[in-house]
Order: structure tokens, then sequence, then C-alpha cells
């Protein structure tokens, strides 16, 4: 046991914590993309546990660098990785959806689908088919 | 070794292993947007990969990289989801 | 007296664009890795250079900030991103073919477009939520959430929706956009009554 934590600081404990919790939540992560049935629940594995687990990861990176210069870059990528996440998860969630590509069988109410379908009575007039 | 050695193998074994299931992923799709956002993932986890990799090495000499490849990764799937909807409006 | 318009006019947009060029040369400044003079000038250079080249405009950014509320954004925004992950990855590991969600219609009660896409994004984030569309003339956002089993389910993730977009409003939103939020949340909450009584009652 000695020989195990011999030189081992504070910082080295850190790291040696949030690495693999953060390696962890990306790999689950990944394994949700893999299992969940349908494209939104891939979706929703693919954003959430990924960017918690790359800011986990970055921190315990950032307690392994020499000086606090080194290390701010990597709070410039956990800040662009948290900006960029809900962008890309509302285009590709519009897209899904504008393709069709969401089951109705794995949602329990679909209130966009009612508001397009009340939208699309009240632009044609009853008795005209388009 | 030391804890923290222990530390890197599982942290690098973890990524390697989501990497796989990734792969598996954009091979199976089924559709294109499926695969965009495996190869998302992937480029998330290829940037996790490089912050393990600058603490193991305790050098920032990768961080001007993993920011590049993030902004990439970003500004690809943006590109590719943008293109698979046009698809879609074309046909429709 | 025109001198003094054009003067104005030539101080707001420099005002205005400053945290914009100041935002670059931090970036730069960062990724070099050092804050040497040298490297602080050479950047103020090269953002004023983007600038001009790829004319941005100018966007007011009509935003004030609260610290009290931006803390109480912070700690419930940390705290639901881990909670939101923690819940996500225990449905991929527990029968993750059974999860079903839901895409529900939340009424937004603020208008400003800077709030709401704050809003969207955090909402993007967190709370095992996606939005997927957003009605700004009827002010409907449109979100999907997992894990949705049923309508109770479902009202849940609505209560929590409109509790974000409180913190969001209150942290970043001047005096005109939380008097506008209160006063669409009264309308909001007597329509609700009115609904839920069958008979409309006469406001107070």
């Amino acid at each position: 046991m000695g020989d195990l934590t011999a030189g081992m600081t504070a910082a080295d404990w850190c790291t040696a914590v949030l690495l693999p919790l953060g390696a962890l939540f990306s790999l689950v992560g990944t394994i949700g993309v893999v299992r969940f049935p349908t494209l939104l629940g891939r979706m929703h594995a693919a954003t959430k546990p990924d960017t918690v687990g790359l800011v986990l990861l970055l921190v315990g990176a950032a307690f392994q660098l020499p000086d606090i210069g080194s290390a701010a870059p990597l709070a410039l990528v956990a800040l662009f990785q948290l900006v960029t996440v809900p962008v890309l998860a509302q285009t590709l969630g519009r897209v899904a959806y504008s393709r069709g590509e969401v089951d109705p069988d794995h949602l329990v109410v679909d209130e966009l689908a009612d508001a397009i379908a009340a939208a699309d009575d009240r632009e044609l007039p009853p008795g005209r088919t388009p | 070794m030391t804890v923290l050695d222990h530390v890197f193998v599982a942290t690098f074994t973890m990524l390697g292993a989501g990497v796989l299931c990734i792969l598996y992923g954009v091979v199976r799709g089924p559709s294109v947007l499926d695969r965009i956002v495996c190869l998302n993932a992937m480029s998330v986890l290829v940037v996790s990969a490089m912050a393990a990799e600058a603490a193991l090495r305790g050098d920032s000499a990768y961080i001007g990289l993993m920011v590049t490849v993030a902004l990439l990764g970003f500004v690809g799937t943006l590109t590719a989801a943008r293109f698979a909807e046009r698809r879609a409006h074309d046909r429709g | 007296m025109s001198t003094s318009i054009a003067e104005r006019s030539l101080h707001r947009r420099v005002i205005g664009r400053l945290p914009t060029i100041l935002w670059l040369t931090a970036m730069w400044v960062i990724l070099w890795g050092d804050p040497s003079p040298g490297t602080v000038i050479a950047g103020f250079g090269v953002a004023c250079g983007c600038y001009a080249v790829a004319k941005l405009p100018h966007i007011p950014v009509p935003l004030r900030i609260r610290p009290l509320w931006l803390l109480r954004l912070i700690g419930y925004f940390g705290l639901d991103l881990l909670v939101s992950s923690a819940q996500v990855a225990l449905l991929v590991l527990w029968r993750p073919t059974r999860t079903r969600g839901a895409i529900v219609a939340v009424p937004t009660r603020t208008g400003s477009d800077f709030l709401l896409a704050m809003m969207s994004g955090g909402l993007s984030l967190v709370t095992g939520s996606l939005v997927i569309e957003l009605n700004r003339e009827h002010g409907v956002v449109y979100l999907h959430g997992i894990p949705v089993d049923s309508a109770e389910d479902a009202a849940k993730l609505r209560t929590q929706v409109q509790r974000t977009e409180e913190l969001f409003v209150r942290a970043f939103g001047t005096a005109a956009d939380v008097a506008e939020f209160e006063a669409a949340q009264r309308a909001l909450e007597r329509r609700t009554a009115e609904a839920a009584d069958g008979a409309p009652k006469e406001a107070p």
C-alpha cells in the first residue's frame, strides 16, 4: 500500500478521482447511444453524460498541469462544449422531427404533432382538400 | 506503479471501449441522423482522450489542438445536420 | 450639432463593440498561454482586424445581471446537469428499450430573444429535456423529455421547465423583462384557474 500511494499529492488524488469518473460518464453515454432504441433517446445519451464526462476529465487534467496559465485553455474547451451542445441538440432534434424519424410508440404525448394538426386545420377551410 | 498509473490505465480503457461502442453505432445506423449523432459523440470522446493525455504528460502542448477538434466537430456536425434537413425538404 | 451626433454615434459604436473585441483578445491570450504585452497587443490587433474584415454587426445586449439569482441559477444548473446525467446513465444500464418519452408544449412567459435563446440552450443541456421547436409568435417551446411514463411525469417536466425559465429571467432579464414575465405569469395563472373552474372569473 505504501508503494502504491508513494509521492501522491492532493492534486494527484483529485485527478485520480475525477479522471475515471469522467471516463465512466463518457462510457455510459456512448453505451446509451448504442442501446437506446429511438433517435431522440440516443441524442439524450450523446449530449448529457458526454458533456459531464468531458468537464470532469478537463477538471481532472487541470490538476496535473504545472501552472494556471497552461490550464486556462481547458476552461475554454469546457465553455465551448457547454455552448455548442445545446445548439447541436436543438438542430438535430428539429431535423429529426422534420424528417419524421420520431417513433410515436415511444412517446406518451406529442403536443407538437397536435399543434401542427391544429395549424393545418386552420389553414384549410372545411370542404377543401390540399 | 502508483494509484495514478492505474487511474490512467482505467481511464484510457473506458474511453477506448466508448470509441468501440460508437464505431458499432456508426456502422449500424440505421439512419443518417443516427450516424451524425454517433460521429459527434466520437469527436467529444477524442477531446476527452486528449484531456486525459494532457494529464498523463503534464504539459499543455495538446490544448490548442483540443480547442480546434472541439470546434471542428461542432461545425462538422452542424453542417451535416443541415444537409440532412435540406435533402428531406427537397424530397418532400 | 452634427459633430456631436457623429461623435456620439462613434462613441456608441466603439463602446458597443468593445466587449466582443476584449473577449476575442482574451481568447487569443489564453490560447497563446502567456499574458505578455506583445501577445495582448497582437491579439487586440487581430481582433480589430477580424471585426473590420467580417463586418460583424453591433448587437445591443439588453441584459442585466443579478448576482444572487445568477448564483442560484448556476447552483441549480450544475446540480441539475449532474442529476440528469446520472438519470440518463441509470436508464442506459437498466432497460433502455422500455424507456418512453414525450413531446410537451410549454408556454413561455418572456418575449426577449436573448432570454429565449439562453433558456432553450439551458433546457437542452439539463433535466432530460431537448428543445425541438421554438414558436416565437405564440410563445411556445416544444421539448422532448425522458423518462416520461404518464401524464403526471409530463406535468412535472413542465413545472421544471417553467422554473428554469424563471431563474433565467430573474438572473439576466432587465427590469422590463421581469415585469413582462410577471404579467404573463399572472395571465397564465388566471387562464389556468378559469380552465379549472370552467367559468371565467372577474379579474381583481
